[in-house]
């Protein structure tokens, strides 16, 4: 029994950073936009899933950094910010690696009633900005 | 020579220091206890308003509180026991220390010993805390200032 315990925490370990499937979600708006967007989350290196909510001129996105890359987080939103704003210019844009965000951006996907989307987005604006 | 017969005597006698055995379980209760307020941590998240930035002074007062409740039932004397280090290092040995040593000295009442008493222990992590918090902002300042990291 003792042998064992070495191997198996070797084998949880090893495979706990073995997966390479990115989740990346949209809310329904149509149109090309939330295809644009899921282009420019795949090509980002650096994160492991993404969420983008389109409100009206507001664009939410919150991402999950890779978890050896978490040191780096600000980084990451800054050059995913500045790539989003070249290809989206009319939004108003928020990105954010934080897990409140993502976690809250899953309940949005699924809210169909835009005048409460847009609220709770503008709360979440408000969080984000948030120090103590 | 009787010194050096004494200490080589002694030696043999003493029993060894289990080093590996209590640095593995230091290392797995400690670990345990991290899980724990990381759980708290993704409690506060989910359920309340708080984000990664600002969920931190929640989390570490749970964590406090919780390790307050079982030095008062005499739960936490016995995992430090156990665990050593593992219990000692995490916010929660911090809440131990203070309520421990205002147990000690309760019988020398309110003022003079509670109160005087309480942060014998507690008060030197408060003041290696804050000056080790003071060089490391300042060790942060000086690279943001120089480009190296950002904020």
């Amino acid at each position: 029994m003792k042998k064992l315990v070495l191997p198996l925490l070797l084998f949880m370990f090893l495979t706990g950073c073995n997966d390479d499937q990115k989740t990346l979600e949209v809310n329904d708006i149509g149109g090309e936009e939330s295809e644009k967007v899921k282009i420019i989350m795949e090509n980002e290196e650096e994160i492991y899933s993404g969420r983008a909510i389109f409100v009206e001129d507001q664009l939410l996105v919150a991402v999950q950094a890779k978890p050896w890359l978490d040191y780096k987080k600000t980084k990451i939103e800054k050059n995913l910010k500045k790539k989003l704003e070249e290809s989206f210019p009319e939004y108003d844009i928020t990105v954010s690696s934080d897990y409140k965000l993502y976690w809250e951006a899953q309940k949005l996907l699924k809210e169909d009633d835009g005048e409460k989307l847009k609220k709770k987005v503008e709360k979440l604006k408000k969080l984000k900005k948030e120090e103590t | 020579m009787e010194q050096e017969k004494f200490d080589k005597i002694e030696q043999e006698i003493t029993p060894r220091t289990p080093y590996v055995k209590n640095v593995l379980k230091a290392f797995f209760v400690g670990g345990l206890i991290c899980t724990i307020g990381h759980a708290i941590t993704y409690f506060y998240i989910i359920f309340f308003d708080f984000t990664e930035k600002t969920v931190g002074n929640p989390t570490v007062a749970t964590m406090i509180f919780l390790s307050m409740l079982l030095t008062g039932f005499g739960l936490y004397q016995k995992l430090g026991q156990f665990a050593g280090a593992g219990s000692a290092v995490p916010v929660s040995g911090f809440g131990n220390a203070v309520i421990s040593a205002a147990i000690e000295h309760r019988t020398e009442g309110f003022v003079l010993g509670v109160g005087g008493n309480m942060f014998k222990l507690a008060g030197s992590v408060i003041l290696f805390g804050v000056t080790s918090a003071f060089v490391v902002a300042l060790v942060k300042l000086i690279l943001v200032s120089t480009g190296v990291i950002e904020w």
